[in-house]
C-alpha cells in the first residue's frame, strides 16, 4: 500500500473482505453505484433511484414536509434521552423539572430543544397543510394523503397536549384541566371519554401516567405508522406535487 | 386515418389454429413535440445533500433557539389554586378564546370536529379540483352569493357577539370584492385575481384561527376580560 | 320401471353438501375470530377503567352547626365547597364552577364568588349573575354525625334551597 498517494487507504478498505460484505457497491462514481446507494440501503430506498430535478427547488415545496420530520427526529432523541431523568409520577416530576434545569448537565439545552422543537413541528405542519392546499397537491391520485395528513395534524397536536402535562406545573395542570372538561361536553361519551383519559374524575397522578404513556408510546407509534404510509404514497403517486399548473398538457403535473 | 383492414368471419373455436382478431390499436403517431421534457437526476446526490443540509440547518437553528431562549416553568401543580388566567397551550388558545362567546359544547366538540372534518374532505369536494379563479366566467349571481353568504355568516357571529371572526369575515368578503377585475393590473392585483374559492375560503379560515389565537394570547387577562398587551395585566 | 339413479346428479348433491359444510364451517371460524376481537376490545377497555381511586374522600366533617352563623361563608380547600350559613340555615355549594372546572372564590366585600378563568359569577346561593357558566352551582348534602359535627358529602347533590336546619 503505497501511502503516498492519496485515497490509498480508503481503496484499500474498500477492497477488504470485510467491507465488501457489508457494502455491495462501489464508490458513487458511476450512475450504477448511484442507484445502488438507494436501492439497497434499508433507509433509503424509501426514494425512487431518480427523481425528476424540478422537485428539488425550494420553492417547489419550500421543504415544509421535511422540515416537519426533522422536527420530529429532533423530538424523537430529545424526547428520550428526557426519559432517562424524568419519573412520571407525582411529585416527582417536577422535581425532575428543576432537576433537568438546574443540576444535570445540557438538562436545560435538550428541554427547551424539547420544546422549541414541539412548538416547529405543530408550526411547519400547519404551513406544509397550508402549501398542499395552495398547491392543490390532494388532487387525484393523491386524495387519501390528504387525509393521512389530517390525522397526523391530529397525532402531532394530541402529542403536544399530551406532552404539555408532564412538568406538572401550574400551566400545565390547569391547561389540561380545562381541556379534558371541555372533553365532558361532547354528548353521550364525553363523561366516559374524559375519565377514561383522566384514569378518575380530576387531573392526577393517574391522568400523568396515562398522558406519559400516550406521550412516548402510543402516540409516538402511531405517528411512525402514518408517516410510513404518507412517505410511501408520496412515493407511489409519483413524487412530491408542487405548484399547480393548468396550462400544462401533459396528464403529469410535478 | 388508413382504412381498417376487413374482418373475416371464421367458424372454429380453436384458438391456435385460428387466430381471432379482438382489437385492432392503431398507435398515435401524429407527429407532436412533447411541451414539457422533464429532467431526472440520480437521487443519490441531488435529494439526499438536500435532505442532509435541511437537517443541519433546522437542527443548528433548534439548537439556537435552545440556547438562547429557556422553555416556561411556572410553581408546582396546585390542584385547589387556579391561576388567574388560566390559559390553554398557544395552539389550543384559539379555540379558548371561541369559548368565551360559545358554549363549551359549541366551541369545544361542533367546531373543531366540523373543522376537521371539512379538512378531510377536501379532497373529494369536487369544487376544489375544478375552480378557477374567482371571478373567471362569473354570473350575475356570484356577487350576490358572496355578498350573501358573507351576511349571513356576519349575521350569525354577530349574534353572539363574536367579533374575532365577523371582522376578518368582512376583510375577507371585501378582498374578494376588490379582486374582481384585476387581471388587468399589477403583478399583486393579477395574483390575487387569480385566486379561487375554495383558496379564499381556507384564507377566511387561516386569518380566523390567527386572530383568535393572538387574542387568546396577547389580549386576554385575569378572568379572560380584555387587556392591552403591553398594559402590564399579567397573561397567564 | 325403477327409478334410474343418475351418478352425476348424486354427485352434485354431494358436492354442494361438502361446500356447504365447508362454508359453514368457515363462517363459525370467522365468528370465531370475531368474537375473539370483540372479546379483546372489552377487555381491554375494563381494564383501563379503574375502579379504585386514590381521590379525596366525598365526606368530609366541617365543624358544627354553631360556626355557621348567619353570613359565615367557608371556603373548604381540599374538598373544594363552600359552606355558607344564612338566615334559613346552612348549605354547602361545590366551588368547582360548571362552566370548565376551574376553583371559584369567594370575595366577601363584593358578597359573590367569582371563577378567575373566564369571569362567571354566582351569588351565594349559586344562581350565576354574570359569565358563560351554563349552570347554578350545584347544592350538596349535609348531615350530622353521631358526634353532632356536620357531615358534608360532595358527591350527593340535593336540590337548590334545602338548607340544613340546625
Amino acid at each position: 500500500m503505497n501511502l503516498q498517494r492519496p485515497g490509498a487507504i480508503a481503496e484499500y478498505i474498500r477492497g477488504s473482505a470485510v467491507w465488501k460484505s457489508i457494502v455491495r457497491h462501489g464508490p458513487p462514481d458511476t450512475n450504477r453505484n448511484r442507484a445502488l446507494i438507494v436501492f439497497e440501503n434499508l433507509f433509503l430506498h424509501v426514494h425512487p433511484v431518480k427523481v425528476r430535478e424540478r422537485t428539488l427547488k425550494f420553492s417547489h415545496t419550500y421543504w415544509l414536509g421535511g422540515v416537519t420530520l426533522v422536527a420530529t427526529a429532533v423530538l424523537f432523541v430529545s424526547g428520550i434521552l428526557l426519559m432517562f431523568y424524568y419519573h412520571p409520577s407525582v411529585p416527582l416530576a417536577y422535581r425532575d423539572m428543576k432537576e433537568l434545569a438546574f443540576v444535570v448537565d445540557n438538562g436545560l439545552f435538550l428541554r427547551n430543544l424539547h420544546r422549541w422543537g414541539a412548538h416547529l413541528m405543530v408550526i411547519a405542519a400547519f404551513l406544509h397543510m397550508l402549501r398542499v392546499f395552495y398547491h392543490r397537491a390532494y388532487r387525484p391520485p393523491r386524495q387519501f394523503n390528504w387525509v393521512v395528513g389530517v390525522v397526523l395534524m391530529s397525532l402531532t397536536l394530541g402529542l403536544s397536549y399530551t406532552g404539555y402535562l408532564l412538568p406538572w406545573d401550574q400551566l400545565a395542570y390547569w391547561g389540561v384541566s380545562v381541556g379534558t372538561n371541555m372533553v365532558r361536553e361532547a354528548p353521550f361519551l364525553g363523561e366516559k371519554i374524559r375519565f377514561l383519559l383522566l384514569g378518575g374524575n380530576v387531573v392526577s397522578a393517574n391522568a400523568l401516567l396515562r398522558f406519559y404513556v400516550l406521550h412516548c408510546v402510543v402516540l409516538p407509534v402511531a405517528l411512525i405508522l402514518f408517516v410510513s404510509v404518507h412517505v410511501w404514497r408520496i412515493r407511489k403517486d409519483g413524487g412530491v406535487q408542487g405548484p399547480y399548473r393548468p396550462d400544462e398538457e401533459t396528464g403529469e403535473e410535478s | 386515418m388508413r382504412p381498417v383492414p376487413p374482418m373475416e368471419l371464421v367458424e372454429s373455436s380453436d384458438p391456435i389454429a385460428t387466430p381471432k382478431r379482438v382489437a385492432l390499436v392503431i398507435p398515435d403517431t401524429r407527429p407532436s413535440v412533447r411541451r414539457v421534457q422533464e429532467r431526472w437526476v440520480m437521487t443519490f446526490p441531488h435529494l439526499i445533500i438536500r435532505e442532509l443540509l435541511l437537517f443541519q440547518v433546522v437542527l443548528i437553528a433548534l439548537s439556537i433557539a435552545a440556547l438562547l431562549f429557556d422553555a416556561p416553568l411556572e410553581g408546582i401543580a396546585n390542584p385547589l389554586e387556579t391561576p388567574n388566567p388560566a390559559k390553554a397551550p398557544w395552539y389550543f388558545l384559539g379555540l379558548q378564546e371561541l369559548l368565551h362567546y360559545f358554549p363549551p359544547i359549541v366551541a369545544g366538540v361542533v367546531l373543531p370536529g366540523l373543522t376537521v372534518v371539512a379538512l378531510a374532505v377536501i379532497p373529494y369536494a369536487k369544487i376544489n379540483l375544478t375552480a378557477g379563479p374567482l371571478w373567471r366566467g362569473a354570473g350575475r349571481r356570484t356577487p350576490i352569493a358572496i355578498a350573501g353568504g358573507a351576511f349571513l355568516l356576519v349575521l350569525l357571529f354577530g349574534l353572539f357577539s363574536c367579533w374575532p371572526i365577523v371582522v376578518p369575515t368582512v376583510l375577507v368578503a371585501g378582498g374578494m370584492f376588490a379582486a374582481r377585475g384585476g387581471e388587468n393590473g399589477g403583478r399583486f392585483r393579477r395574483a390575487v385575481a387569480r385566486v379561487s374559492l375554495p383558496e379564499w375560503i381556507m384564507t377566511w379560515f387561516v386569518v380566523i384561527a390567527t386572530t383568535l389565537t393572538l387574542i387568546g394570547t396577547f389580549f386576554r387577562g385575569p378572568g379572560w376580560s380584555f387587556v392591552w398587551p403591553l398594559s402590564g395585566a399579567p397573561l397567564g | 320401471m325403477p327409478d334410474v339413479i343418475d351418478p352425476a346428479a348424486l354427485a352434485d348433491e354431494n358436492e354442494n353438501e361438502e361446500t356447504s359444510r365447508r362454508n359453514f364451517l368457515g363462517k363459525i371460524g370467522v365468528g370465531a375470530c370475531a368474537a375473539a376481537m370483540a372479546g379483546s376490545v372489552v377487555l381491554t377497555l375494563d381494564y383501563l377503567n379503574p375502579k379504585v381511586l386514590f381521590e379525596p374522600a366525598s365526606r368530609f366533617t366541617a365543624g358544627s352547626a354553631g360556626d355557621y352563623g348567619e353570613g359565615t361563608v367557608r371556603f373548604h380547600k381540599e374538598q373544594k365547597t363552600f359552606v355558607i350559613g344564612g338566615p334559613a340555615g346552612i348549605w354547602a355549594l361545590s366551588a368547582v364552577c360548571t362552566h370548565l372546572g376551574c376553583i371559584t372564590r369567594h370575595l366577601s366585600d363584593e358578597g359573590v364568588i367569582a371563577c378567575p378563568c373566564h369571569g362567571s359569577r354566582f351569588d351565594l346561593e349559586g344562581n350565576v349573575i354574570h359569565g358563560p357558566a351554563p349552570r347554578p352551582l350545584p347544592w350538596l348534602e349535609i348531615q350530622t354525625d353521631a358526634a353532632g359535627n356536620l357531615m358534608v358529602d360532595t358527591s350527593v347533590v340535593v336540590p337548590k334551597g334545602k338548607v340544613f336546619r340546625a
